[in-house]
């Protein structure tokens, strides 16, 4: 069994709100092995770009372990955390509002090494700043241009090689094709697959789009009102979903083809906020298949087969 | 074809900026016919929304110039009519929807009043009539009616885009344009959305022209499709021809850079390159350099129109010498 | 591989950088004509200030009272004309720019560092702090400005240091408001997140980015200030709780110059229009700044 390098245990986010507690993220627990990725796919107010940021620590957790190499680096203060980002990186939704407006692309691209100072040599940064520039396929003639003279794809190309510019091992993905044109959407999916590849990176990719994630990742998590509801490998989790609700999520998907007609499943009802959730399913409104326990008392994510987690009351043993 | 409720000719728009004129529209010819879905594909920059806002004259005059074209809507010549007669069509023969319900409707009026303003618009009746039919354009689009007294603030992304349609169909429209309608919206909002759509297209008999990037909405939907490349339609055909027969380049690469969910291929085949300048388009075909098919002709010249049915056609020197040409997309079996 | 070439052109590239951003907006600035006039007039003004000594001698021409040559009309000796005690009123025009500016620059300075810092670290950390800060402001808020400006020059008697010191305790919560705006504005943006992610601390953050990007609306709301404080300045000289006689000063020459105003205007007209001008300038400038450096990026 390969290392994991990454493991989540019962991690919850709450925030105050006026109208109650919001549970954003609901006790998620997942692991991930070296050099692979885990997709965390839901739709909004599911909770997965909340988590993706809590896992890094942008936001603190309210309770909940997160094990990187096996620390729990809810433990670290500050000095050891600034030392851990080192390794632990981001890349963003927005190509646009990721990138400061006031500073050159090699500015930005050099931003994180100067301040971690981990090259001193002003030449030899510049060096390591062409190489990444390299690396994520930005021509070096854009040095010294801003983000606003340059397209959704080169930017987004800007975030991760920013990303990429410290020992980075494990990278949370928040989104990063959603709002690129399509043809520029498997040009930076093709990039960072290769990425992976070359440096041995690890990723959770955050998206709602399940035809992007399926083709990108090695297992899949699905969220739902802050709870993990089904997690399964990729390969499993579209050949036999099993939680209603995954159904119905990767049925609601148009596709591109006019042979294999699916039974669309729709829902009914509209996603609602998980503020002071009571004991039950919180699916279970929307649910087709939804009988009194389901109203009454919440899933627990169990085993249904190996590897294969479904947190349902239809689906129990 | 004069039963075309839509027809676009030889539209040209350009947009005068003082960086430069941008060649947004370049020339493209659309009908449309009653009851049909017309499905407008293209991403960011091919000119699909000038090209919708154009047929009800909503195109921004300055900077924006039709510099040459005709465009008949309902037997309504749009180019030599009247923004007080324009008026009178839009919300009313033709309506058009957005891409994002959060600021399509104005928060601070009940949803019902805005619904009753597009009525009263164009219809003589009472303010209590306007209310009773909004009450009713609610209903059809799945919102209880007793809600009309509420504001957009109360409702859910799905919902207000639901309030959208239900503004957009209050004068039963002939044709609704619908713009990226259901982009911003979740993937199972977006199916009740569409499945709403084609409901309402059925009991309304209406026509629709959908512009969207994604091709998967285009197989739910349309029943015809035109893709757009840097302001021209390079290739145009039902739902059948463009799917199984597809025959112009880009849309090849559209197909293949669209990760299917029920095909896990191992490599999403991404286009090469980006989209040409507007400022600066280039002589001979615009989407030479991004062409793995590209010929010494496709630098030079730009490619010509060629039948392949009466409703499927494509601008592609490929089949200058023949016809019969096959891209690699329709030789693989998936 | 090619890395050489690419490390010539990369030295190429390096030396046509930075320009951008400020010739943008300074070309944005040029189409506007009204920022051109405004620029130019307070150009002008600037450079009385600056060669005053040049122009006139302060002790023999502007303080020196020559009673035979009272109240002339302009003419090719005295510009403007003379005033009640026979002084040139362009000379002491020229004068009275040197302290407008100079309290009108000053007390936005005194203004701008105090308020603003106050302003940044209320919008930065928020919550108790922010309440905190921005009540107290709210209470000196409550105070109409030139009523505390009056208050404290009463308080602490009249000279131009104090007029600055009042003028700018008085612009304080104002400053404080927009600079908390503005980086209320741009600390929830992305970027900032994404400068925490690479290990930057906060006060790399509020340094390098949050407020060079929150500049703009800052800029905009200086100028139109100093534009305010000219005119407070007028106005607290003018009831005679500025400067003090005989220094030359626009508001008090409109003072002193009133009982004079029916049959020798020139006495209020010139150090009037001075006024409106240096105010309109700025408000021009102000305006045509807010253009051009708005539709910057996006």
């Amino acid at each position: 069994m390969a290392e994991k390098l990454i493991e989540v245990k019962n991690l919850k986010k709450y925030f105050d709100t006026p109208k109650g507690k919001l549970h954003a993220v609901d006790g998620v627990n997942f692991s991930i092995e070296k050099g692979k990725t885990l997709g965390l796919v839901g739709e909004s107010g599911c909770g997965k770009s909340t988590t993706g940021r809590v896992i890094l620590r942008l936001l603190d957790a309210t309770d909940g372990e997160i094990i990187y190499k096996g620390q729990d680096i809810r433990q670290l203060d500050d000095k050891q955390m600034r030392e851990l980002r080192k390794e632990l990186q981001i890349i963003f939704q927005d190509p646009f509002s990721s990138l400061d407006p006031r500073m050159t692309v090699s500015e930005i691209i050099e931003e994180p090494i100067k301040l971690n100072k981990l090259i001193a040599n002003p030449e030899q940064r510049f060096e390591r700043v062409l190489e990444l520039m390299d690396l994520v396929g930005l021509s070096r003639r854009l040095m010294n241009t801003y983000p606003h003279e340059l397209d959704g794809g080169r930017r987004q190309r800007i975030g991760i090689a920013r990303a990429l510019a410290l020992n980075t091992q494990f990278i949370i993905c928040d989104e990063p094709v959603s709002a690129l044109d399509v043809s520029i959407q498997a040009q930076i999916l093709n990039l960072m697959k290769d990425l992976q590849k070359k440096l041995g990176l690890t990723y959770v990719f955050i998206t709602h789009d399940l035809s992007v994630v399926n083709h990108f990742s090695d297992d899949i998590a699905v969220m739902y009102l802050g709870k993990l509801i089904e997690k399964a490998s990729s390969e499993d989790l579209f050949e036999n979903p099993i939680h209603p609700y995954t159904k119905a999520l990767l049925s609601a998907i148009p596709r591109p083809s006019l042979d294999n007609k699916v039974e669309k499943v729709i829902l009914k009802g509209e996603i609602t906020s998980p503020i002071n959730p009571r004991n039950n399913c919180r699916f279970a409104n929307r649910c087709n298949f939804a009988e009194d326990v389901c109203r009454q008392s919440e899933p627990k994510l169990e085993e249904v087969k190996p590897g294969h987690f479904v947190a349902c009351h239809l689906f129990k043993e | 074809m004069s039963d075309s409720l839509l027809k676009v000719e030889d539209l040209v728009i350009h947009f005068e900026t003082e960086d430069g004129t941008v060649e947004a529209v370049n020339g493209i010819n659309i009908e449309l016919a009653k009851g049909r879905t017309l499905g407008l594909v293209g991403e960011t920059g091919a000119g699909k929304t000038t090209t919708a806002l154009s047929l009800l004259k909503l195109v921004p005059t300055p900077p924006g110039v039709v510099k040459f074209g005709r465009i008949h809507l309902d037997g309504v010549d749009v180019m030599n009519t009247s923004e007080k007669d324009m008026e009178k069509l839009r919300g009313n023969i033709v309506s058009m929807i957005f891409q994002d319900p959060m600021t399509a409707l104005n928060p601070v009026i009940t949803v019902g009043d805005q619904i009753a303003e597009a009525i009263m618009i164009h219809q003589k009746v009472s303010v209590a009539e306007a209310n009773e039919k909004a009450k009713e354009m609610l209903e059809i689009v799945g919102i209880p009616g007793a809600r009309s007294g509420e504001f957009p603030h109360q409702f859910s992304g799905g919902m207000k885009q639901r309030v959208v349609i239900a503004i957009a169909l209050s004068c039963s429209p002939k044709l609704l344009i619908a713009d990226e309608p259901t982009t911003a919206l979740d993937v199972t909002i977006q199916a009740q959305v569409l499945e709403l759509m084609k409901d309402l297209k059925i009991k309304y008999e209406m026509a629709m022209l959908l512009i969207t990037h994604d091709l998967g909405v285009v197989a739910e939907v349309c029943d015809d499709v035109a893709i757009m490349y840097a302001g021209r339609v390079v290739e145009q055909g039902s739902l059948r021809e463009i799917f199984k027969n597809t025959k112009h380049p880009y849309t090849e690469g559209l197909f293949n850079s669209i990760p299917n969910i029920d095909s896990r291929k191992a490599e999403l085949k991404p286009i090469r390159g980006l989209m040409s300048d507007p400022y600066n388009l280039p002589k001979g075909c615009t989407f030479c350099d991004r062409c793995d098919y590209a010929l010494e002709i496709c630098k030079t010249e730009k490619p010509k129109r060629i039948d392949f049915s009466e409703t499927h056609f494509s601008e592609c020197h490929l089949y200058n010498d023949s016809l019969d040409f096959q891209l690699d997309i329709n030789k693989t079996e998936d | 591989m090619s890395s050489n070439v690419d490390a010539i052109k990369a030295d190429e590239i390096i030396k046509t950088k930075k320009r951008s951003q400020s010739a943008d907006v300074w070309k944005r600035l040029k189409k506007s004509k009204a920022a051109v006039i405004g620029l130019v007039i307070i150009v002008i003004f600037v450079c009385m200030a600056i060669f005053a000594p040049v122009i006139a001698d302060y002790d023999t021409q502007v303080i020196k009272m020559n009673i035979s040559e009272r109240l002339e009309g302009p003419s090719s000796n005295h510009f403007f004309g003379t005033d009640e005690y026979g002084r040139d009123i362009f000379y002491r025009i020229v004068y009275g720019t040197r302290i407008s500016l100079f309290v009108g620059v000053i007390s936005v300075g005194i203004a701008l560092s105090i308020g603003g810092f106050l302003g940044a670290i209320a919008g930065y950390y928020g919550g108790k702090l922010d309440n905190a800060i921005m009540r107290v402001l709210d209470v000196l808020l409550a105070i109409p400005a030139i009523l505390l400006a009056i208050t404290i020059v009463s308080a602490l008697g009249s000279s131009i240091i104090n007029l600055m010191i009042a003028v700018g305790i008085s612009n304080i919560p104002g400053f404080a408001r927009v600079v908390r705006a503005a980086i209320l504005s741009v600390k929830d943006q992305e970027y900032i997140e994404a400068a925490r992610a690479i290990g930057a601390k906060d006060h790399t953050i509020i340094l390098k980015h949050v407020l060079p990007n929150s500049m703009a609306p800052i800029i905009v709301y200086a100028t139109l200030k100093v534009a305010t404080a000219i005119m407070a300045t007028a106005s607290l000289s003018f009831i005679g709780l500025g400067v003090q006689p005989p220094t030359p000063e626009w508001g008090s020459m409109l003072a002193s110059g009133r009982q004079y105003m029916r049959d020798q205007m020139y006495i209020v007209m010139f150090p009037g229009l001075a006024i409106v001008m240096a105010v309109l300038s700025l408000n021009l400038i102000g305006d045509g700044l807010r253009d051009a450096l708005d539709p910057k990026l996006k």
